[in-house]
């Protein structure tokens, strides 16, 4: 193996296994002082961010590690940047476009924060327009930013009705066939998906990201 | 020793009936009363001063059957009900249905009004009742805003509180602040810290005097491993460390589950020491501590 995909081998090693400070102080030494193709490190911060996730799906990792590693890749991404030049690759296109928002009558941010920020490292173009959303900012959302994914966002049970709603809304207004819509919360099930008429439900970030990944993949 | 949270020397509300947890989804979707009834007496026998009730959303859809539901409950337990809804038609059938005499003279519970949600307080002119106040939000120039801060928790409870007793007469005692208790797995805001500075600084206020400071534990460990880094149960233990800071700072009131074996921590705990230290940090560091609970790192 050459030196390169052992350093390489290495990076996805300590990303993936939560050690930080030398994940960080690795890909800053390959990126900084190497020369190393950044969007060739992105690359592998990505395959490791796959562990974690598959980790986390396998009950071995919680929200802790995912955010935590969602952070060192947004640390290295921030190194790796700057250094991208023309020459070293197209760069790199955003999967899909995602409009996500806490439904009306709900103020909890967390989980649609964490959602939004593994769609975001995961290489999505992500708009969150916030909490308490009504109806009608969520169209005119949908007609501005022109999204391939609605995710909606609620944890207390008065917000199915609001998600029902929305969703309705979405249909009334002719654009319910040009998107997916997948919904999230605490106590979200398949009896609430099918309540409200959204594609899916996520019970996780991961969730969220493997089914906008999906839905990118078929497009 | 385990005791029950009365053995932490508070008042228990029981919270099996509601269709979140799967058995009592089972026995609520196959109309099993006498199971329904079990359930009310098992957690009346562990302690509980009053039940939480809800059926879900077939209140809504099918509303003879909360009414059969209460009824049920009353016949088989003398505790007064917290009714768990936040739309004022459900709130007023249950407050209908609900038979003062069979709960020993004790008044309902509705559970739960918010700034936002004053209107449900027209259902008073019904009936009195007690009131839970969830301060998660506030409102603010006519728009409903989460709230983040001790202080924020703090001025909403008050003013809630002293609202509640100037219009309405109600006692302070008649009043429940429910107290956010987050899940610490997504907590990098630093809201316990701000809960448990809320509940120092209500207690401490002399024109609050009476007034119940209470908050469910359900959301604490979620998402969380079952085993903690010492190989105890995690979630019972984040539980008895939030109780074990929160009962001596004024909380005096919980929605659990009334048989858990609660008990004060004692301070070589490792879930304690940690979940101090946790209290300690904000952002992604706050999460570094977090993953010491279930790994040690």
């Amino acid at each position: 193996m050459s030196e390169r995909a052992e350093q390489e081998k290495q990076l996805i090693e300590w990303l993936s296994d939560m050690r930080e400070d030398e994940a960080i102080a690795l890909a800053n030494r390959m990126l900084l002082e190497e020369k190393a193709n950044p969007l060739r490190v992105l690359e592998v911060c990505r395959m490791a961010m796959d562990i974690v996730g598959q980790r986390f799906s396998q009950g071995e990792y919680f929200l802790p590690e995912l955010v935590l590693a969602g952070e060192m890749l947004e640390k290295i991404g921030a190194v790796a940047k700057p250094l991208i030049r023309h020459s070293d690759g197209p760069a790199q296109r955003k999967l899909a476009r995602v409009l996500i928002g806490t439904v009306h009558g709900d103020l909890h941010d967390i989980g649609k924060n964490i959602v939004t920020f593994m769609l975001d490292i995961n290489g999505f173009e992500v708009k969150d327009i916030g909490v308490d959303v009504p109806v009608q900012t969520f169209l005119e959302e949908i007609s501005g930013f022109q999204p391939d994914v609605v995710g909606l966002s609620g944890f207390l049970t008065l917000a199915f009705d609001s998600m029902k709603e929305t969703i309705g809304a979405i249909e009334a207004a002719g654009a319910r066939e040009r998107l997916k819509i997948m919904i999230g919360g605490g106590q979200i099930d398949e009896t609430v998906r099918a309540y409200a008429g959204a594609d899916a439900f996520g019970r996780n970030a991961v969730d969220a990201v493997s089914l906008c990944k999906n839905w990118a993949a078929a497009a | 020793m385990t005791q029950t949270p009365a053995g932490f020397g508070i008042t228990l509300i029981g919270d099996r009936i509601n269709p979140g947890f799967k058995s009592t989804r089972e026995l609520l979707e196959c109309n099993d009363l006498a199971g329904i009834q079990a359930l009310a007496v098992r957690q009346a026998e562990a302690g509980a001063a009053s039940l939480d009730v809800t059926i879900g959303a077939r209140a809504q859809s099918d509303p003879q059957y909360l009414v059969i539901v209460i009824r049920a409950i009353q016949e088989a337990v003398p505790l007064p009900l917290c009714f768990d809804y936040p739309d004022a038609p459900t709130q007023e059938l249950c407050l209908r249905t609900y038979d003062q005499a069979r709960a020993g003279g004790q008044l309902p519970l509705v559970n739960s009004i918010t700034e936002d949600r004053w209107h449900l307080m027209e259902l008073y002119r019904l009936r009195p009742f007690r009131v839970v106040v969830m301060v998660s939000e506030r409102v603010e120039n006519g728009v409903a805003r989460a709230n983040k801060t001790a202080a924020d928790f703090a001025s909403t409870a008050k003013r809630a509180a002293l609202r509640l007793n100037r219009d309405y007469g109600i006692a302070l005692r008649d009043v429940f602040i429910d107290i956010s208790v987050s899940a610490v797995v997504a907590d990098t805001q630093g809201m316990h810290r701000a809960t448990l500075e809320a509940i120092h600084a209500l207690r401490a206020d002399a024109e609050l005097k009476g007034i119940h400071l209470m908050g469910g534990l359900t959301n604490i460990g979620q998402q969380l491993p079952a085993k903690a880094a010492d190989g105890s149960d995690l979630k019972l233990a984040l539980e008895n460390a939030f109780l074990t800071l929160a009962v001596p700072a004024g909380f005096d009131a919980v929605l659990c589950t009334p048989w858990r074996p609660y008990a004060p921590l004692p301070d070589d705990n490792y879930v304690l020491q940690v979940y101090r230290e946790f209290l300690e940090q904000s952002g992604t560091n706050a999460l570094r501590v977090v993953r010491k609970l279930y790994r040690r790192v």
